[in-house]
């Protein structure tokens, strides 16, 4: 088991080094942040612009840049913004929470919406249900989720009046967001929980359960959800992954102070510390959440031992 | 218990697809039946809902400067906030007149040498007192080594230094002639810092935690959320009105008109396709001031057919300016004859923009040999919808003239970085500009001068010469003139369609009183109040 823990750590630091070498490298060639500055104003002199790249250290080549990125990453300094003259790491530890906030509020969301129904689809295929859940589906995945959030703040917060309509300030901003980022990750959760239920109510073992007189409700949620679940946990685990960096969009709409919005900003303005220092953060989220869902599989699947699934 | 949670969580959706549907429907009514379905909006009659927030001011903008320091930055975005915290020698209020700030007075004592006299009695929102010390520290920051890792030490370079003479005197010595130089000293890098603070807490604090001697000190600042003014209670002029100042930072411009509809932000710039939206809500009203931001199409000239002039000539007859603000902007622009503004020091008013003449555009571009179906391209910015569906509309009006016009887009970085200092734009391209000086001098030096880092192309002897002279003199009389040569000759030459000047429109709710709409949108609230009957 710690020897898996380990081998997998191994590797996951192996991607963060290749994930930092590209978007290192990738951001440099994207344009000069020294230019960036003068966006709309007065224009640079070549002295001038030669000046402040120097008082940036950016003239230096590539590798000198790089290898004092990853010196100071390890040591838990990740450089200044070129734009706000702050710590990387601390924007990052600023913005943090209320991405992680919005995703897992969004994954609750989703996770209510879409386990009750997906089930409920999968227990009553062909019926009204499981239309609905193949129509909500539908929704989701097709509405842009720029629109469908314009929409729900149009009628929840301008027309009811039910939420402010943005900004972050208590429970009640958090609402239409994570809703909204919900509902579009349930398009797929829902058809998923409901393909995966499909399946496992078709083994012989839940035929058996509900031979030896096993309660209806226990044949469903202990023998049919709890296998289920794996590939599902292991979607939601991906998703999460995807989901801090996918909220780039709703963060905008909903001026939500994450994550996102830093990164985006930091791309315009070729901000190449803190580019590179959200990419290094999302990354590393992503790849402990990965290996968390892979440990997960052991608690759910007793058949599942996690040196087995490492050496096939 | 499976099965009822199944319901609920159904019903909950259920109700939401039912609200989705009774807007869409509600949305294809009101585009029907003349807007009726508008005015039922909850909040569009009916008590102001920003009433109870009280003596506190809530503007909403766009962008975050992300950066207090004044020497950090170039953004209108930050003067709009810092221009009620820091506060210049100079002033220049919302009626764009210079008058006295932190100087009471000054004069030059020689060619090169201009004299201030400080006000006295001034202090700083945290109790160091301003003087010579703070102006002279003020500038060498900004001409110093600090200065030099923002963009802001480059409009400055004319100033060779700055000496104190006694405590509430200085002189700034000239390195070379700056006839903007008053202008320059009223706002962004020349606001005045307070040295002590700056020394105690170090650069980084300060971009965050910004000190100024201005009518309001920051108080709460978060990132791409909000930052939080109140009033200085030991302000010079006397105590401002309002409270409380909260600037909200919302990309999205629906979202900003979500807030303004429901009362939770006071102040916001809209778009002019907005105005009929926010003019539903009885209590916002729709505020204007014309903007010292031009718009146009510039040419690159080094490209066939675009480096004869005919052909420019005819291109911007071929082109009616009236009609797209008419229509696209909904009349809120303004006719221009040159690429800058008519609040710019230097426009020529005699000057007549050219008159749509599609014909005679025709005849030109026969003369210059052009031959039917000839290809240009026009690049932009992708994201600015208003100039796309200009583009879309000059594509239209030179198809109409014989020429086959290609649309590109471009990231605005990129564009104004790459592309256009490397004259990879093509034949035409956009081209915004705010002239912060209103003095035609910055635009015209750094769009029209040799070698200059937006002008790839353009060269004129008589334009460099006209230039120069403008610059190298600080009689206004004589640069007046200068200017007007220098109008006839860019107006005959054409390296720009001049399309139009800005009319920047707000959305103000009806319970701010005094408001005066900054064509710069340099906010300056000192004046500003509160109505507490709305």
């Amino acid at each position: 088991m710690w020897r898996y823990v380990l081998r997998r750590l191994t590797g996951a630091v192996v991607v963060l080094f290749l994930t930092t070498l590209f978007v290192a490298y990738a951001v440099r060639l994207s344009g000069d942040p020294t230019v960036a500055m003068f966006q709309g104003g007065s224009a640079p002199t070549p002295d001038q612009l030669a000046q402040m790249r120097a008082a940036l250290g950016i003239d230096r080549p590539f590798w000198q840049q790089y290898t004092d990125f990853v010196v100071g990453a390890v040591q838990g300094d990740m450089g200044t913004s070129f734009r706000t003259g702050q710590p990387v790491w601390a924007m990052i530890v600023e913005r943090l929470p209320a991405t992680v906030m919005l995703a897992v509020s969004a994954m609750a969301v989703a996770i209510m919406i879409s386990f009750p129904l997906g089930v409920a689809a999968a227990l009553r295929r062909g019926q009204w249900v499981d239309s609905f859940s193949r129509l909500l589906s539908l929704f989701g995945l097709s509405f842009p989720n720029f629109w469908l959030a314009i929409m729900f703040m149009l009628i929840f917060a301008v027309r009811l009046g039910w939420f402010p309509p943005s900004g972050f300030d208590g429970w009640r901003s958090l609402v239409l967001p994570a809703v909204t980022l919900g509902i579009i990750l349930s398009a797929t959760l829902v058809r998923l929980v409901r393909s995966s239920m499909l399946e496992v109510l078709g083994q012989p073992y839940i035929e058996t359960a509900r031979a030896k007189g096993v309660p209806e409700w226990r044949v469903v949620v202990a023998h049919g959800l709890r296998n289920a679940l794996i590939p599902t946990v292991t979607f939601v685990g991906l998703q999460f992954g995807a989901l801090l960096g996918g909220t780039v969009i709703l963060e905008k709409v909903f001026a939500w102070p994450g994550l996102g919005q830093l990164a985006l900003d930091a791309v315009g303005y070729r901000d190449y510390p803190v580019v590179q220092g959200v990419v290094t953060v999302l990354a590393a989220v992503t790849v402990l959440t990965n290996l968390l869902v892979d440990l997960s599989y052991g608690l759910l699947d007793p058949r599942v031992k996690v040196e087995g699934g490492a050496s096939s | 218990m499976q099965q009822t949670s199944t319901r609920r969580s159904v019903l909950r959706i259920a109700v939401g697809l039912m609200l989705v549907a009774a807007l869409l429907l509600s949305a294809c009514g009101s585009g029907s039946g003349g807007g009726t379905a508008g005015s039922e909006t909850p909040g569009a009659q009916g008590p102001n809902p920003a009433s109870e927030r009280g003596n506190h001011l809530v503007v909403a903008q766009a962008q975050d400067p992300g950066n207090w320091d004044p020497i950090d930055t170039f953004f209108v975005a930050w003067a709009s906030v810092t221009n009620n915290v820091f506060e210049g020698l100079v002033f220049r209020g919302p009626d764009l007149k210079l008058q006295p700030g932190l100087a009471t007075e000054w004069k030059w004592i020689d060619e090169d040498t201009l004299q201030f006299k400080l006000r006295q009695g001034v202090t700083f929102h945290n109790g160091e007192p301003f003087n010579a010390d703070a102006v002279v520290f003020t500038f060498e920051r900004l001409l110093g080594e600090e200065g030099a890792k923002g963009p802001q030490q480059g409009n400055y370079a004319s100033i060779d230094r700055v000496e104190k003479v006694d405590d509430y005197t200085v002189n700034f010595h000239m390195k070379t002639k700056d006839p903007v130089i008053l202008t320059k000293l009223a706002g962004y890098g020349a606001v005045i810092v307070p040295p002590r603070y700056l020394k105690e807490h170090g650069d980084e604090y300060f971009d965050k935690h910004p000190v100024g001697t201005g009518p309001y000190k920051v108080v709460e600042y978060k990132q791409d959320d909000h930052i939080i003014l109140e009033r200085f209670a030991d302000y010079w002029r006397g105590q401002p009105k309002i409270e409380k100042i909260t600037y909200r930072f919302i990309p999205e411009e629906a979202t900003r008109i979500a807030e303004l509809t429901t009362g939770r932000v006071d102040i916001a710039v809209i778009s002019p396709s907005q105005v009929d939206n926010v003019k539903n809500s009885a209590f916002l009203e729709i505020v204007t001031a014309d903007s010292p931001t031009v718009y146009g199409l510039r040419f690159d000239v080094s490209k066939a057919p675009v480096d004869d002039v005919r052909v420019r000539r005819a291109i911007a007859q071929a082109i009616d300016a009236q009609a797209i603000i008419d229509t696209i902007l909904k009349g809120y622009g303004k006719r221009i004859s040159t690429f800058q503004s008519s609040l710019s020091f230097g426009n020529d008013p005699s000057l007549e923009p050219y008159p749509y003449d599609p014909e005679a555009a025709k005849k030109l571009l026969q003369e210059a040999g052009v031959q039917p179906g000839t290809k240009l391209t026009l690049s932009y910015i992708g994201t600015a919808t208003v100039f796309g569906e200009i583009a879309q509309a000059v594509q239209s009006y030179l198809k109409n003239v014989g020429l086959e016009v290609e649309l590109k887009t471009y990231e605005t970085n990129t564009f104004y970085n790459d592309i256009i200092p490397n004259a990879q734009a093509g034949h035409l391209y956009q081209e915004g500009w705010g002239g912060w000086t209103l003095d035609f001098d910055n635009t015209a030096y750094l769009l029209y001068g040799k070698g200059q880092f937006w002008n790839p192309t353009f060269y004129d002897e008589e334009v460099q010469r006209l230039l120069e002279a403008e610059r190298s003199t600080y009689d206004q009389d004589k640069r007046l003139e200068i200017f007007k040569q220098l109008d006839r000759r860019l107006y005959e030459l054409v390296p720009t369609v001049p399309l139009y000047q800005d009319v920047t429109v707000w959305a103000v709710n009806r319970r701010v009183q005094d408001f005066v709409p900054p064509p710069d949108t340099r906010y300056w609230f000192f004046e500003t109040s509160i109505a507490s009957d709305q």
